[in-house]
């Protein structure tokens, strides 16, 4: 009848997500359905799970999965119809099925199989729908029947195979299993889908499969022992789909859209033409056409990838000869840059004894400069910059000595602003009579900005200081190691002398009152009284000594403060 | 800020420096740190005669409640001797034969010689023959806790030991072993030779 006609048996314990090609998708599920065959309920098929893809129905049965599921390409349905039901007959769908449409000659096996396109040699992975597979998947060029394939297009494989098919064949006969092909080389057995050995990588005999496939179709293990009379009216072109338990609507809605996709005529090819190509075919060969033969079609591939190859290959050649000309372009630059620097060193003797530039008179009153300097100087003139700000270099300078001097008169210039300049700018020391070494050396390095000093060389030039500062600026270095730079009143007996004062006019001060009062940071004024305090011009208060940390006013515990000197000269005036 | 003496409760009379803030904190500076150290020793000194103390403990500094509250502290200006100082000044005292640690071998605790031994070897010889116990023999406790108060009461038994073992020296004294313990037996001096 239709039933056994029309669909195929499928092992139900596999789940449909498994049973499905890599290119179909699951629409829509439905458990609870009865299968009529005809107008005839099917005895094998009571109850069971629908599920309509976009190219077949399943049927899954509930009680035998194994043995009495099937499922039905949806490419054989020609018409549906819809029974809502009344009372105790549930709702039904009626699949019309039609031969004429499709009798594939393929088997569905095929689909399940990868194959090499012979015109572009891609292997077509297995897993594709019947339909899909049909085609090639990169250039999409119908494949030939398995058979011509061994024949026409590996030629040379003929005898081999044959050979192999013949030395194999009693052991695949025996074993009746077409799921194993044997290797002819290691005699692994590998699956039938396979067109190489899983091991050594040899060809498999395609033969064999070939054959036990056809022994399988002329005999397949679904064909029912009594096969019931063929009679070809409508009846038996139907099959009912019965709903037992309802969600027939949007089963058959879902079937009507998966029926009107056609998901299986997308890439199918007309029956007997093998014209149909794909777009990316079309516009790729569109001056050849496919029913030349293929040698062509393959001519035409490689003609593609030389044209691709050709246009990298211009692509380069012009991008290095955009290098050359930008090498030659380079060569005018430096010899330009030359013409300027000649150009400027004619032109600084006419600025040196031009008035404007005060500035220059002190460096450049001497006319045995070396070139260097007075192109560096005459260009920075020519290009308005003072020359107050640049920084002295060694390559200005003679010697040494001379070096030295101009650096200390440079530093005297950050330390105590410049003395001819504006007054407005004042230096590092303008508020401050003491200021630590390192900050200097940043302070200046940061007013230079450029050709920075090493401190090997600031400290070289700090014995020179005093002669270019006043007041004078000196050096010295404190208990710790710290070294400052200070004015007078900050020399040690000077600061020991205004410190006694003011404790002896203010009282005992703390540490950070007479910070405050000198402008010094705490840790300075530490540093200092601890050089006074040696001198023992004062002596400390403890504040651990304190009995209670907040007596009266609030005190800082560990703070010391400090005493004009109260031991020296004291006698004794307490009980005799 | 003018300093002034200061009588004590006990009436004692403190020294002006006492209410100076840095006499309490030991001083870096050598001259002003030996000075003050003097000062320190000599009011210790006085005030042990005064209140008849024998000893100090580096403990005393540390928590009130002793008899040397008036000196270690200074409630008005709210300074107190730190421990540390303190152990530095006791360290001072026994360089200076001023004390000597009591017990031996630690530097936490002394007994102070506001009388040298040699001076209370004569004051004791003094009160024994005052009091007409020459060639008797006395225990250690009748010298220090006589039944009238004498200069001699509450001395310490190893200063009392000391002073005995000066005036044995001179052939002045002999100590005996008696059943309760020791004794001591005095004899007149030989025209202290």
């Amino acid at each position: 009848m239709s039933l056994r006609k029309f669909t195929q048996s499928v092992d139900g314990t596999i789940p449909i997500q498994a049973l499905m090609y890599n290119d179909e998708e699951l629409i829509s599920t439905q458990d609870g359905v009865g299968i009529y065959d005809g107008l005839q309920k099917s005895p094998d098929h009571p109850s069971g799970t629908v599920h309509v893809t976009n190219q077949r129905l399943f049927y899954i049965d509930a009680t035998k999965r194994a043995s009495r599921s099937f499922f039905l390409e949806l490419s054989r349905v020609s018409r549906t119809d819809y029974y809502a039901g009344l009372f105790t007959s549930s709702s039904k769908v009626t699949l019309h099925l039609s031969t004429e449409n499709s009798a594939p000659e393929e088997p569905s096996q095929s689909g399940f199989k990868s194959w090499e396109c012979e015109v572009c040699a891609y292997r077509n992975p297995p897993g594709l729908s019947p339909s899909a597979s049909r085609i090639c998947g990169l250039c999409g060029v119908p494949r030939s029947l398995p058979v011509t394939i061994s024949s026409s297009n590996v030629p040379s494989e003929v005898p081999q195979s044959t050979l192999a098919s013949a030395s194999t064949s009693a052991l695949s006969q025996r074993s009746r299993k077409p799921s194993a092909i044997a290797c002819p080389a290691c005699t692994f057995l590998n699956h039938p889908s396979m067109q190489t050995c899983e091991i050594c990588s040899t060809t498999l005999p395609k033969a064999v499969g070939v054959s036990t496939h056809i022994e399988a179709k002329s005999a397949p293990a679904t064909r029912p022992t009594t096969p019931g009379p063929d009679d070809d009216d409508s009846e038996s072109k139907m099959l009912k789909l019965s709903f037992r338990r309802g969600g027939d609507k949007p089963f058959y809605t879902a079937l009507k859209r998966s029926l009107k996709g056609q998901a299986w005529g997308v890439a199918h090819p007309n029956n007997g033409n093998e014209g149909v190509r794909s777009g990316i075919c079309e516009c790729m060969f569109s001056s050849l056409t496919l029913h030349s033969n293929r040698f062509l079609l393959k001519a035409g591939i490689m003609q593609v990838v030389e044209t691709n190859a050709q246009h990298r290959d211009t692509n380069m050649s012009n991008a290095l000869q955009d290098l050359e000309a930008l090498m030659v372009k380079a060569k005018d630059m430096v010899r330009l840059a030359a013409e300027l620097n000649e150009r400027l060193t004619a032109s600084s003797t006419t600025t040196a004894n031009n008035p404007y530039s005060s500035s220059l008179s002190v460096l450049s009153s001497t006319s045995t400069e070396p070139e260097e300097a007075t192109f560096i100087r005459s260009s920075l003139s020519q290009l308005g910059l003072q020359m107050e700000n640049t920084p002295v270099t060694l390559d200005m300078m003679k010697d040494e000595r001379e070096w030295m001097e101009q650096l200390a008169r440079e530093l005297a210039n950050v330390l105590q602003g410049s003395e001819k300049g504006t007054p407005s700018i004042g230096g590092m020391m303008k508020e401050r009579g003491i200021i630590a070494l390192d900050e200097v050396w940043g302070g200046w390095n940061r007013a230079r900005g450029v050709a920075l000093i090493p401190p090997s060389t600031f400290l070289q030039v700090i014995p020179h200081l005093a002669v270019f500062t006043t007041p004078t600026i000196t050096s010295r270095t404190l208990n710790s190691g710290l070294a400052v730079l200070h004015t007078p009143p900050y020399s040690r007996a000077a600061f020991a002398a205004r410190i006694c004062g003011l404790l002896a006019l203010a009282g005992p001060k703390s540490t950070t009152e007479i910070a405050q009062e000198e402008g010094m940071t705490i840790g300075l004024t530490t540093e200092m009284l601890n050089i006074v305090e040696e001198d023992g011009d004062v002596c400390r208060d403890d504040g651990q000594s304190v009995i209670q940390e907040n007596k009266g006013d609030i005190l800082v515990l560990g703070e010391v403060d400090w005493w004009a000197n109260l031991f020296s000269g004291y006698t004794w005036d307490g009980q005799e | 800020m003018a300093l002034s003496t200061h009588t004590t409760t006990t009436d004692f009379l403190l020294p002006s420096i006492h209410s100076a803030p840095p006499f309490f904190t030991q001083q870096l500076h050598p001259a002003s740190l030996s000075i003050a150290t003097e000062q320190w020793i000599q009011l210790i000194l006085k005030y042990a005669r005064h209140r008849r103390l024998f000893t100090i403990k580096v403990e005393d500094s540390e928590a009130p409640g002793n008899n040397w509250d008036e000196v270690l502290r200074n409630e008005r200006i709210n300074r107190k001797v730190l421990p540390s100082y303190l152990t530095y000044i006791l360290a001072q005292m026994v360089s200076k034969k001023l004390a000597v640690y009591e017990p031996p071998k630690q530097d936490r605790s002394v007994l102070i010689y506001w009388r040298l031994p040699e001076e209370w070897a004569e004051v004791l010889h003094d009160w024994v023959s005052s009091t007409g116990n020459l060639n008797t023999i006395m225990t250690f406790y009748e010298i220090t806790d006589p039944p009238i108060a004498s200069p001699l009461s509450g001395l310490p038994i190893p200063l009392l030991r000391q002073a005995i073992a000066i005036l044995s020296r001179s052939n002045r004294a002999q100590i005996i072993a008696i059943a309760e313990g020791e004794g001591v037996r005095f004899f007149p001096s030989t025209g202290k030779a």
